[in-house]
């Protein structure tokens, strides 16, 4: 045996899973998609979306919602990242697993905190009440809102550590570097650790995105009926319409908008970076 | 005892061949260097004897036996690496019964026994329940030195063992590692960049550049006859100067660019256009007029850095600018014209 | 470590990460609150102590059926996620074979795939072939997704590895199987270790998939609890929800003691 086919061998499981089990499965949803009620492919399914007031404001939504979630889990994930990434160790090990304890719980379970805190009568709803900064009757659940909190404490781990990883890689000589060439700390956070750290803001964005983009168990539960979500549709067309093919449709949508949207600023940020 | 013989060696990875067609032959319980820069191929040549890499064309034989088909498990080798190797979840004493217990040699009481020896042997014994992680860099490289001799292997093969160490520890494994040599007598090829190690460690130094044998040979007379201009630039550092070869008043006398003359004595030298060697540690310093360097081409310091026991000068002689390593006295400044001696007998001329 | 930091920003700094820690933490905070309450009612602050709706889930047949369900499930995806997965890094890390880069991502694609559209890929081509969903349709969509973090973990476990082990292992005579088994293995354990936590722990708590797949009695612990959120929620579904978060914090400190928290947080 030589030592390519000892890899090969080792890799044939995982190749057998892969390929069986991920890759003919999506293609029988692209299949299902385009499929039509005689045996035939059609397009309707699409045309039924793209063609139908509803179903464009959930994806507008959709998209909305994904860009603001993206945009603040980077403005609180990146000073996140430096202040672990530059502390001592100790604390660090603390703020590491107060990054992950929520990354590791269920999504369904720290929904469950979120409807507890934004309903009618939870702390969050209630406190914005007594401060009069709501009406009488306000309350956080169901609206865009909530969506946005509850998605922006799912995925805001995923963001920190993407830019965790980078910046623990930065050697922090090169900002004592700076700092001995005149910038002030900030100058040199900006100048320095923000261009250098950029494929992990790149790699959190991507990964914030398209999950947000993709979720449903999280806005479902929080936006409710009335604020629907692209993935909730198709969980939607699933499990209550049973039109599967509209949901394959959907999903492929889904699929298409998250990669035309990365594709674009996976792009940006690689030129910008070189 | 174990003679390795390496016939016509050739090896390609893709398209470019790293080695070009290399043959050499180290007797048995011979200490040879491998010396050479990085990239050279010395190392490719070593992993080749070991089995770690197959030769394109060519024959390798260990102790009489065609090994050129044979994987490494199956040679009777053992191979120290630059970065140890040692296996991080057994401890020392696992580590170095390792190779025993591959090739089952002896029941586990002669393996014990045979561990206990080899750590004796480089001083380890007390450390034998540790892991490799807890020991300095030094220790961790006699580990590894251990566990390549208590196979008593036909053939040692070590591939940079020093490089990662200081230079203090160097020296004291350089002794070390003879006196091994000298007791057990093991065909022994040792892979460096670094000559001194080469020069003091070894019974003959196998120069290779770009994956040919430059030059062969004990380290003195390697050392002393540097063959080519590259043998003498890689072994002591020495200058090479451009110079003309010519014959004033019956004696032969190389002319260097700026016009002044340097006797080379008496000798067969081809006159026209050649370049000489002068090694460091051979060009002397003197104040002008001094009659020691009287006839001495003519130099002004530019730099001097002291060394300690030593100093070293680099002058401009013309254009052209030489290094010289001398005494600390007498001390001259940056800018001081002196006169060079150079013994007659110490100047190689080199064709071209 | 740079030091001469602002003052002002330290301070800024503490109080940054005194909110954030309220915010990722402050829902699990809440949900054990809840579940330690003695009212009817979901409510937090509790009104009083009681841990009368742990009884109660411990009680419960439809959460007894789902904890057994997703802790076969689990043990099952550790097991075919780690033996895969765990080959697979191996394979990868040798650079052996052609197509090296496309291979690693081929592997950790799964990862960046939103799992929503897998699982109705997974979905369909399951009632395609074989009809209603079952537990092996569960034990390979999750051995799909949770067989990433083993390569990950055991490539970053490789990666630190003194390449030439295997090499010195051959000098001294070693065979192939005794190299994979006796240098190549313990080389990858910790990986293989913290990978096998993870796969735990993302099957365990794993709901997209397993919403899409699940039938009456093939529902997880999660998608027990999901049901409940949509309908009528009491404080049992707390009480469950706080024994998940028991489990992960548990599966955390393991994780910790393998290869440290830090070491995974930064791979």
């Amino acid at each position: 045996m030589t030592d390519r086919q000892e890899s090969a061998l080792l890799l044939l499981p995982g190749l057998l899973l892969l390929a069986g089990a991920f890759l003919v499965p999506i293609l029988q949803m692209l299949a299902l998609s385009v499929a039509g009620p005689d045996g035939g492919w059609t397009l309707d399914h699409f045309r039924r979306f793209l063609g139908d007031g509803f179903y464009l404001a959930v994806l507008a939504r959709t998209v909305r919602l994904s860009l603001v979630i993206t945009a603040i889990c980077l403005a609180v994930g990146f000073p996140m990242a430096y202040i672990m990434a530059r502390a001592r160790p100790r604390p660090r090990v603390w703020l590491i697993v107060l990054v992950i304890l929520p990354l590791m719980t269920s999504v369904v379970v720290r929904t469950f905190g979120w409807m507890v805190l934004l309903s009618r009568s939870g702390l969050v709803s209630g406190l914005l009440r007594d401060f009069g900064l709501a009406p009488r009757n306000f309350a956080l659940m169901y609206t865009e809102t909530a969506i946005v909190i509850g998605m922006v404490q799912v995925l805001l781990p995923f963001m920190a550590l993407s830019i965790l990883g980078v910046i623990l890689r930065i050697d922090p000589r090169i900002e004592e570097a700076a700092r001995t060439m005149g910038c002030s700390f900030l100058r040199a956070l900006a100048a320095v650790v923000l261009p250098l750290s950029l494929p992990g803001i790149v790699a959190g964005s991507l990964l914030v995105f398209t999950l947000s983009a993709s979720s449903f168990v999280t806005p479902n539960l929080l936006g409710g009926p009335r604020v629907q979500v692209l993935a909730a549709s198709v969980w939607r067309a699933v499990t209550q319409t049973l039109d599967w093919p509209f949901a394959a449709a959907q999903a492929v949508i889904l699929f298409a908008g998250v990669l035309a949207i990365l594709v674009p600023y996976i792009r940006i940020a690689g030129r910008g970076h070189g | 005892m174990a003679e390795v013989r390496l016939a016509d060696i050739r090896k390609s990875f893709g398209r470019t061949e790293i080695l070009h067609g290399l043959t050499l032959t180290v007797a048995s319980g011979e200490f040879v260097s491998l010396l050479g820069a990085s990239g050279c191929g010395k190392t490719t040549l070593l992993r080749i004897v070991a089995g770690l890499e197959t030769v394109t064309t060519g024959r390798v034989e260990i102790a009489g036996a065609d090994v050129t088909a044979l994987p490494p498990e199956r040679r009777d080798i053992a191979m120290m690496f630059q970065s140890y190797a040692l296996l991080p979840h057994l401890s020392v004493a696992e580590n170095v019964r390792f190779p025993l217990r591959m090739r089952g040699l002896g029941s586990r009481d002669e393996q014990a026994a045979r561990v206990a020896e080899a750590l004796e042997t480089v001083q380890l014994a007390p450390f034998a329940g540790r892991r490799p992680r807890q020991l300095s860099g030094g220790q961790q490289q006699r580990v590894a030195l251990a566990r390549a001799i208590v196979s008593r292997p036909k053939v040692l093969l070590l591939d940079e063992p020093l490089s990662n160490l200081d230079a203090r520890l160097r020296q004291d494994m350089h002794v070390e590692l003879i006196e091994l040599h000298r007791r057990l007598g093991l065909t022994t090829i040792f892979v460096t960049h670094d000559q001194e190690e080469a020069l003091s460690l070894s019974d003959r130094i196998v120069l290779i550049n770009a994956g040919q044998i430059e030059q062969e040979g004990a380290p003195a007379a390697i050392y002393d006859r540097p063959a080519t201009a590259f043998a003498s630039a890689f072994l002591g550092a020495a200058n090479l100067v451009p110079v003309r070869i010519e014959r004033r008043a019956g004696e032969a006398v190389a002319v260097f660019a700026d016009g002044q003359a340097l006797a080379l004595g008496p000798g067969a030298w081809p006159e026209g256009a050649a370049t000489v060697a002068l090694r460091q540690e051979e060009i002397a310093l003197h104040a002008v007029g001094d009659l020691a360097a009287a006839g001495g081409p003519r130099a002004r310091v530019r730099t001097r850095v002291f060394l300690g026991a030593r100093c070293r000068y680099v002058v401009a002689l013309g254009d052209v600018t030489l290094r010289a390593l001398t005494g600390n006295e007498p001390a001259f400044a940056a800018g001081a014209e002196v006169s060079l001696r150079i013994p007659e007998g110490r100047i190689r001329v080199l064709p071209g | 470590m740079v030091r001469a930091v602002p003052p002002a920003l330290r301070v800024a700094a503490v109080v940054f990460v005194a909110l954030t820690a309220v915010f990722l933490v402050g829902p699990l905070v809440v949900v054990v609150g809840v579940s330690l309450s003695e009212s009817q009612f979901i409510a937090f602050p509790p009104a009083g102590l009681s841990l009368r709706w742990y009884d109660r889930v411990l009680s419960s047949e439809a959460f007894l059926a789902a904890g057994w369900l997703s802790l076969r499930l689990a043990l099952l995806v550790t097991l075919s996620a780690t033996l895969v997965g765990g080959a697979a890094a191996i394979a990868i890390h040798r650079r052996r074979l052609p197509g090296g880069e496309v291979l690693g991502a081929l592997f950790l694609s799964p990862l960046v795939l939103p799992t929503i559209i897998y699982a109705i890929g997974m979905l369909m081509l399951w009632s395609a072939l074989f009809g209603p969903v079952s537990l092996a349709a569960l034990w390979i969509g999750h051995t799909v997704i949770a067989a990433p973090y083993v390569v990950r973990t055991t490539l970053a476990v490789l990666a630190d590895s003194d390449p030439f082990a295997e090499e010195a292992a051959r000098t001294m005579g070693a065979g192939r199987l005794r190299r994979l088994w006796l240098v190549v293995l313990p080389q990858c354990l910790p990986g293989l270790g913290a990978g096998a936590f993870f796969a735990f722990n993302l099957s365990f708590d794993e709901a997209v998939l397993s919403l899409f797949l699940r039938r009456p009695g093939l529902t997880t612990l999660p998608v027990q609890i999901y049901g409940q959120l949509e309908f009528s929620p009491d404080p049992s579904v707390a009480a469950v929800s706080s024994l998940m978060i028991a489990v992960t914090v548990g599966l955390i400190v393991v994780i910790d003691r393998i290869v440290g928290v830090q070491k995974v947080a930064s791979t």
